[in-house]
């Protein structure tokens, strides 16, 4: 369901960071911050917690390793053993290139893979832009309007005080 | 024996400096530091040969192998019945060329590029009798490649002979035949021949054309007008007494017989010496001491594959422990015979005379007969220690010559009769029938001609206007006769305007008889039906006699009349012939009118001669030495691919001979390889690209005859110079030299087709040889290398283990193999511009290395072909296991898997691995016999037909294993050893080469493998190859 | 937060500190605008190379292999020497984008985009060699494994360094195209909302799937980045060292080097630097991006040049010395006839591009001088392209039996089908600069925000009077 917000809009890094730490100080709650680049330091002042994906590319690198060995182990050993310049089936050297390019191919598809579907990007998704120039040079905040007037005004003042080009009202579900 | 052994040992020590170890570069690499192959080649090989669009319903093999090719390749049989006259030649539409210029992208040029052409298979409409689908029948004739006659199996296959094999059953050729003899059979699938006979170059039925000659024959008898019946040498009794009957009939008529390449001083000496023109049959096993004046008898000289087989024989009986013999050659130029001597002396071509002379003068002298001496043309010492050998082994020693002079021949005859070796290594009862040519009757036949004495002249597998000097006069001056017929297969140099034109079969496809030594004599049977409409030259003579008897009844008649009441044991005629024709040869022993050694003949008049002779050749002038080529001999077969493609055994170049030099004259005058030119004698001059040839005497220029031929076919014409108008006649024999020769150095220059341009071994042990006194001594069996580690475990392997060991002691490098192999494996020939691109695709091919001095070097042959590694390098990196290793230890190749990365190629270090850069099998590129309906016929059906892009090689011959596989489960019984032949090893005359199974410890493989001369090429690389080789040995004291 | 890590980013890599609007305009310009007369010659020249390509493997695949000068003894030449070649220049862009990012190299921001898009179309060219040096390339297909048949599965040979190929590059393809294009993403993003025309809106818009530089996407996706740049660090090195192998695990002299792996990684990222160097010196001057591209970019690229050119020539010196010390007849030929034989021409040529020219930037004036730069770094990429024809041909040309020694003489055919690849090259590079942002725009704003703040640190740090430029 689409809840009020005010999104507030800067051009230094820094007020931006400012008005993030100081908000979250306010008890206000701050949804997200949309910037034209990653901006560190952030994900202290918002208190993201620290994402899981590298767990997922540990266990597609293993599901590759062990495809790649059963592969090479099944077709050479398994299926169609032949004398090929009288080496024995299972030569095992000869099936560590093949192992290793397939445990980064599957590690690296499945991590992007699943960045994407996390990340809920896909071709021909609807875009909601905070600021029509947030992706070129503009940090927008974006803050839950406090449903009490006082605090809002407060919050108003907050951000002003972080010299924020401009606040306004708005509604989305995020 | 031992004595001699010792003997031998210590006399040997005089002969020239111990074997220097150093070996040197090729004379290319030498002086020009790198072997120049030209510019850049620009663009496509030019299109060479022509191609004919497969006839309506015929069955051509192709070089897809997208689905198995036995299927099509199998019933090519019936396509020459059905489609023998249809015109091979015209140019068809070629769907590559098509593609390449719509081709717009590579996608689509590729997708078009795989599709197969379609095949259409017509079934056999009649079943032959005791004719099995895929299962060869063999019959057994007589070759009639040259007047050797060698007797032949031809393996015919669903109607076709598509093999030439010799026919072990004879205890003088034995089982080898030579590389000439192999390539007969394409010669019968040769789409050059004609098609039928011609009277005034026009077609004509045969009846109309015997009443025409007839007639003419009867109109010039009654005007006493000449007759002349020329024919080559005729060894075949029936024939023989055929010509004898029309020389009754048409009494003015005489018969000449004339060979390109004649022996006739020698028969006239023998006259002289022994009261018979004859040539003595020699015994070269039984010799211990062989002395050789310029006479090639490994490689073309009277009966090669008979001699070589006898030489081997005697020379390495029980391994070299008894190599006893001794052979020493003197001659101008390196020869296959020079190549394998103990001791070659490069000798000026007008002094081989002077050599005789000076051995008689000496020998004379062991022997108490006064001769007086005369100059010493070489290095008297190497004379002194010859003729002490010769004398040593009196009785079992062997002086031969090749050169056609009377004086020098009647020489050698007094030298073997001073030596007692008449009767013994030279056999005067049953002589040798192989060359019965008279020179000094086809020169008064000439002048007769010329002054038009003669009005009629017959010709009968000759072509002087090729192969005579001055021919092309000759071919003009027919014109003077009343009548002039030729049998020969095709429009050649001679035949341009005579009246009538009776092409004979080819001898595959007739009936004959022949009688190559004295009272031994074989049957010439069919093996295919004509393929055009030709008549065999003895029926042609019996029409001609208003005989209409056919050529068979009259052989039948003339066996049973004649031969039958010579043998006894068979009382029936029908039994009689049968057994004959089935043997193939028939042993009737010496003829009652043996020759016993007669007159002493004047060699004191010969010696005052050769004298003269030798002082009139002084000087500083060149001499030109002219040697029929191991491949061509004398030209007549110039039209067979497989021939003109072989390398040269001596200087490995094919597609044309070369002017070879000796290293310092090429030097002096600044040449190197492929630089024409000119060389003049007797107002002659002809060009040829020079070559530098090592062992080469400093001032003879020798030049390989049977080239440059004109008028033969599309493969043949204008390939290389021809050497016979050098020729002359002197004293009543054709010389086959020229003294006073002006060598002339012209500025242009032609790339020549080699197959190998290193000829040095870089000091690598690739051929190891050792001397008799190592090995007495034992040394050699130390270079025995430790056999390597195996790093992994042996594989299950099947119950045999085949493998294959090459004797190089034993390999003389005639290459009879080489053409075997591309015979029995369908290998292609691809042209003169791919061998010079370094693309020739032989399976099997024969290295020849020099080690030595670079005048007088020692050569060493090395017969290569895949050597079916256990641990094979190119197995490890084929991506798709398109070669594998078969349970049996064979390197199989999946041509059907191969993708043509040519990996294997660049892992293999033998090179042997052969990739088909085109398609050979249409008609650009030069796909010569393959490229042709007519030629298609001579594939082999159990081998799949290569096509472009994938890898080949040497196989062991698999479906020659697999046949005999077959043949063992019918009879039920276990395979013998040496059961399974593969075709090079069936065609060697020498018994260099042996397969079979290694897991058998009696097997004749298994034997040599272990022995104690056996070593492996490259095998400290751990290949573990299935090939083996054992050592050469040598006199080690020579040089 | 550290905003100064270390000293990298006192140095001012992006010159005059524009504005972050100003960033996206300059690097939108030249797919905006219309690019130079510059741009149109090059363009013309690389389409002309590309026919000459289709053209000329046309005629190859109608006619057979034998268009080429191959025969009997020489079965690789011009087509392998190309197909290691344009793998190696290849390489440079994964280490620019992966290596240099693991190691927080900020100077990359400027070149790790251009330097990728190079990687794939080197790597396209590459692919395309293996396919036309088979004797049959419509059978292609057979080196993947499993082609059923009615006999079943047809498997490859495992153990075939050319099977490993194709498993090592294809790999490495992919996985350079999707680094490459997740980098892309917020880029293009950037792209759409500034976009006027409506088909540029829907494309970008599409490809930047639905981005909207929300921080917590932005805080997965560079560790997302990170984790890439992991995978296809070893993966660029195991992709030379694998084509190193095609040679290595042979057994002919030359080629069966236990130093190759190495040898060829260090080669490839020298030669792909040169390329670098050849293709940014000609991109900011068509496409005016001095302030983006600057000489302290070349200069750095200068430096990585001359660690690996001495890398190269220590293996160069390796290997005769290991054929003198093996003792090997045969190695010990192969490397007299290097260089005293018919292609010591090759040999020398090597040398003096791959050995002496790094020696120039060992000078600060050099490294800095473009013209210098643009010269060096076309010899670099002859000096490597005859390095593998050296290895490659003169190892085959005379192998182990001197009787089956040859020569190798290019035709027609092979010079063109080696000149249309670079025809391709170039087509798809200059496309490509045409037509995306050749140069990261959020991470050169990362740049220039780091240097703002630097800026107003050390303006800070002076106002209070404190040497330290790392101040709060």
């Amino acid at each position: 369901m689409a809840s009020k917000i005010l999104v507030a809009t800067f051009t230094q890094v820094d007020d931006m960071l400012r008005a993030v730490k100081q908000a979250r100080r306010e008890m206000l709650r701050v949804y997200d911050v949309f910037t034209p680049f990653p901006v560190h330091g952030l994900d202290e002042a918002l208190g993201v917690r620290f994402t899981r994906l590298a767990k997922i590319t540990l266990i597609a690198a293993l599901t590759g390793l062990s495809f790649a060995l059963c592969l090479q182990f099944y077709a050479n050993v398994l299926d169609w053993p032949l004398n090929v310049g009288g080496k024995p089936d299972n030569t095992g050297l000869a099936f560590v290139p093949i192992s290793f390019e397939l445990t980064i191919l599957f590690a690296g598809l499945i991590t992007v893979g699943s960045f994407l579907l996390r990340a809920k990007l896909f071709p021909g998704k609807k875009v909601w832009l905070a600021h029509k120039s947030v992706t070129d040079d503009t940090f927008a905040v974006v803050i839950r309007r406090p449903p009490a007037e006082d605090v809002h005004q407060r919050a108003l003042a907050l951000l002003k005080e972080c010299n924020a080009a401009n606040v306004t009202e708005a509604e989305a579900d995020l | 024996m031992s004595d001699h052994r010792q003997g031998a040992k210590d006399k040997l020590v005089v002969l020239g400096t111990r074997r220097p170890t150093a070996y040197w570069k090729s004379t290319d690499e030498l002086h020009n530091g790198v072997v120049d192959h030209g510019e850049f080649p620009g663009g496509l090989p030019p299109i060479t040969v022509d191609y004919a669009p497969p006839a309506e319903g015929a069955v051509i093999p192709t070089g897809h192998d997208h689905d198995h090719d036995h299927g099509h390749d199998h019933d090519h049989g019936e396509h020459d019945h059905e489609h023998e006259h249809d015109e091979p030649g015209s140019d068809g539409p070629n769907r590559r060329d098509f593609l390449t210029l719509m081709g717009f992208s590579v996608g689509a040029a590729s997708l078009a590029a795989c599709r197969a052409p379609e095949i259409k298979a017509v079934p056999l409409p009649v079943a032959v009798e005791d004719m099995v689908a895929g299962v060869p029948n063999f019959y057994a004739t007589t070759c009639g490649g040259c007047a050797s006659s060698c007797t032949l199996l031809v393996k015919q296959r669903d109607g076709r002979p598509i093999k030439i094999e010799g026919n072990d059953a004879s205890e003088i050729f034995g089982g080898g035949t030579c590389a000439a003899g192999q390539a007969t059979v394409l010669g019968l699938y040769d789409n050059e021949r004609l098609k039928g006979p011609q009277w005034k170059g026009k077609a004509a039925a045969w009846a109309e054309i015997d009443e025409q000659v007839t007639t003419s024959l009867r109109q010039i008898t009654a005007k006493q007008g000449k007759i002349v019946l020329l024919t080559s040498s005729t060894n075949s009794p029936s024939l023989r007494a055929l010509i004898a009957r029309f020389l009754k009939e048409y009494p003015t008529a005489r018969h000449v017989q004339y060979d390109a390449i004649s022996a006739s001083a020698l028969r006239a000496a023998s006259a002289q010496a022994f009261g018979k023109p004859l040539i003595p049959h020699y015994a070269f096993d039984k010799a211990r001491v062989i002395v050789s004046l310029d006479a090639d008898f490994l490689g073309t000289w009277i009966s090669p594959v008979e001699f070589a087989r006898a030489y081997a024989h005697g020379r390495r009986a029980n391994g070299p422990e008894d190599a006893e013999t001794l052979h020493v050659q003197f001659e101008p130029g390196m020869s296959v015979t020079g190549s394998n001597a103990d001791q070659r002396v490069p000798t000026l071509p007008s002094q081989l005379g002077a050599v005789a002379a000076a051995l008689l003068a000496r020998i004379g002298k062991l022997a108490g007969q006064a001769v007086d001496p005369v100059t010493d043309p070489v290095d008297g010492k190497i004379l002194d220690s010859v003729a002490a050998e010769l004398w040593k082994h009196k009785g079992e020693s062997l002086v031969v010559a090749g050169v056609n002079d009377t004086a020098t021949q009647l020489v050698v005859h007094t030298i073997n009769r001073l030596l007692g070796n008449i009767g013994k290594t030279v056999d005067l009862a049953r002589p040798s029938m192989q060359r019965l040519g008279d020179d000094a009757e086809m020169a008064a036949v000439v002048d007769g001609i010329n002054k038009g004495e003669i009005q009629a002249l017959i010709m009968h597998g000759v072509n002087p206007g090729y192969d005579y000097a001055d021919g092309a006069n000759f071919a003009k001056a027919l014109s003077k006769l009343a009548l002039v017929v030729s049998t020969a297969d095709r429009h050649d140099e001679t035949n341009a305007d005579v009246h009538a034109l009776c092409p004979d079969h080819h001898f595959l496809e007739s009936w004959g008889d022949a009688e190559p030594i004295a009272g031994y004599l074989s049957l010439q049977q069919p093996t295919i039906a004509p393929l055009y409409e030709t008549r065999s030259f003895a029926e042609s003579l019996l029409r001609w006699m208003d005989d209409t008897t056919t050529h068979y009844d009259y052989l039948r008649e003339f066996w049973r009349t004649q031969v039958m009441p010579r043998q006894t044991g068979l009382t029936t005629f029908d039994a009689f012939w049968d057994h004959s024709l089935e043997r193939g040869i028939l042993d009737l022993g010496a003829p009652a009118d043996a020759v016993t050694d007669g007159g002493a003949g004047d060699w004191k008049a010969a010696l005052a001669t050769i004298r003269d002779d030798a002082q009139k050749a002084g000087g500083d002038k060149f001499e030109l030495a002219l040697f029929e080529s191991v491949g061509l001999r004398d030209g007549s077969d110039g039209n067979n691919p497989w021939l003109l493609e072989m390398p040269d055994p001596i200087n490995k170049v094919s597609w044309g001979n070369v002017a070879m030099l000796a290293p310092q004259t090429a030097k002096k005058l600044g040449l190197s390889d492929g630089d024409i030119i000119a060389l003049a004698a007797g107002g002659v001059t002809i060009e040829a690209p020079a070559f530098i040839q090592p062992g080469q005497h400093p001032r003879t220029v020798s030049l390989a005859l049977g080239y440059g031929r004109s008028s033969v076919g599309k493969a043949g014409n204008g390939v290389g110079v021809n050497g016979f108008g050098m020729m002359h006649v002197a004293r009543g024999g054709r010389r086959n030299w020229a003294t006073d020769v002006t060598v002339t150095v012209t500025n242009r220059s032609e790339k020549l087709a080699s197959s190998q341009t290193t000829f040095s071994l870089e000091g690598r042990p690739i051929v190891l040889e050792t001397t008799r006194e190592e090995w007495k001594e034992d040394k050699a069996k130390k270079e025995k290398g430790e056999p390597l580690l195996n790093l992994w475990n042996e594989r299950l392997k099947g119950d045999k283990l085949w493998g294959m060991s090459i004797d190089l002691d034993a390999c003389t490098g005639c290459s009879a193999c080489v053409v075997a192999c591309q015979a029995e494996n369908n290998v292609p020939v691809v042209g003169k511009d791919q061998v010079q691109r370094q693309r020739i695709m032989h399976w099997m091919r024969i290295d020849r290395y020099y080690s030595g001095s670079e005048d007088n070097p020692q050569a060493l042959h090395q017969p290569l072909m895949c050597q079916h590694c256990n641990h094979a390098p190119c197995e490890t990196v084929c991506p798709v296991l398109a070669t594998t290793t078969s349970s049996e230890g064979l390197n199989q190749q999946v041509y059907n898997r191969c993708i043509g990365t040519r990996y294997c190629a660049n892992n293999c270090p033998y090179k042997v691995r052969r990739f088909n850069w085109y398609n050979y099998t249409t008609g650009n590129h030069a796909g010569y016999n393959m490229a042709n309906p007519t030629g298609r016929l001579v594939l082999n059906p159990d081998v799949t037909v290569r096509t472009r892009g994938v890898m080949e090689k040497c196989s062991l011959c698999v479906q020659r294993i697999a046949a005999v596989k077959n043949a063992v489960v019918k009879r039920g019984e276990p395979m013998q050893d040496g059961e399974v032949k593969t075709a090079c090893q069936q065609v060697c005359p020498t018994d260099a080469i042996r397969f079979g199974d290694q897991n058998d410890p009696q097997s004749g493989v298994a034997q040599r493998m272990n022995g104690e001369r056996a070593y492996r090429v490259l095998d400290d690389l751990g290949t573990r190859p299935n090939v083996g080789y054992l050592k050469k040995v040598r006199h080690g004291q020579t040089t | 937060m550290d905003k100064l890590p270390d000293g990298v980013a006192d140095v001012v890599w992006i010159e005059g500190s524009p504005t972050l609007g100003k960033v996206t305009a300059d690097i939108a310009a030249p797919m905006e605008g219309k690019p130079g007369k510059l741009w149109y010659f090059l363009f013309a020249l690389a389409l002309l190379g590309l026919l000459d390509l289709l053209a000329m493997a046309t005629w190859l695949v109608a006619n057979g292999i034998g268009v080429w000068g191959l025969n009997n003894s020489v079965g690789w030449a011009f087509d392998i020497t190309n197909f290691v070649f344009w793998i190696g220049i290849g390489h440079a862009g994964t280490l620019i984008s992966a290596i240099l990012l693991l190691f927080r190299q900020k100077w990359r921001t400027s070149i790790n985009r251009s330097a990728e898009g190079m990687t794939i179309f080197a790597v396209m060219c590459a692919g395309l060699f293996p396919l036309l040096h088979m004797g049959r390339p419509w059978d292609a297909f057979f080196i993947f494994p499993y082609v059923p048949n009615q006999h079943g599965p047809l498997w490859v040979n495992f153990r075939s360094p050319l099977v490993w190929d194709v498993f090592a590059i294809s790999t490495y393809f992919t996985i350079s195209l999707v680094f490459w294009f997740l980098g892309l993403v917020p880029d293009f993003a950037t792209l759409r909302d500034r976009a006027i025309g409506k088909i540029k809106k829907v494309v970008f818009g599409i490809l930047s799937l639905g981005w909207n530089g929300s921080h917590r996407t932005w805080h997965r996706y560079e560790l997302v980045s990170l984790v890439l740049a992991g995978l296809a660090t070893p993966l660029v090195l195991s992709v030379h060292s694998i084509v190193s192998m095609d040679f290595a695990t042979s057994l002919l002299p030359g080629w069966h080097a236990t130093i190759f792996p190495p040898y060829f990684v260090a080669g490839a990222i020298y030669s792909g630097f040169g390329m670098v160097l050849t293709l940014l010196i000609l991109t900011r001057q068509s496409m005016n991006l001095q302030r983006y591209i600057t000489i302290k970019h070349l200069d750095a690229m200068a430096k990585v040049l001359l660690l690996t050119g001495m890398i190269v020539s220590y293996a160069y010196a390796t290997e005769f010395f290991s054929a003198w010390y093996g003792g090997d007849i045969y190695e010990k030929y192969h490397f007299i006839n290097r260089a005293t034989g018919p292609y010591a021409f090759g040999f020398y040529l090597m040398v003096l591009c791959n050995v002496l020219t790094p020696q120039l930037f060992w000078f600060k004036k050099l490294r800095q001088n473009v013209a210098v730069l643009f010269v060096a770094s076309i010899l670099v990429n002859i000096g490597m392209w005859f390095e593998r024809f050296v290895i490659i041909v003169v190892s085959l040309h005379r192998a182990f039996l001197p009787a089956s020694w040859g020569m190798f003489y290019p035709t027609p055919v092979d010079i063109g089908i080696l000149v249309g690849s670079f025809g391709l090259f170039f087509t798809l590079f200059l496309l490509f600069i045409r037509y995306m942002p050749m140069i990261a725009i959020w991470e050169v704003k990362t740049v220039v925000a780091d240097q703002q703040h630097t800026d107003a640190a050390l303006a800070h740090a002076a106002h209070a009077g404190e040497g330290s430029s790392h101040g709060k």
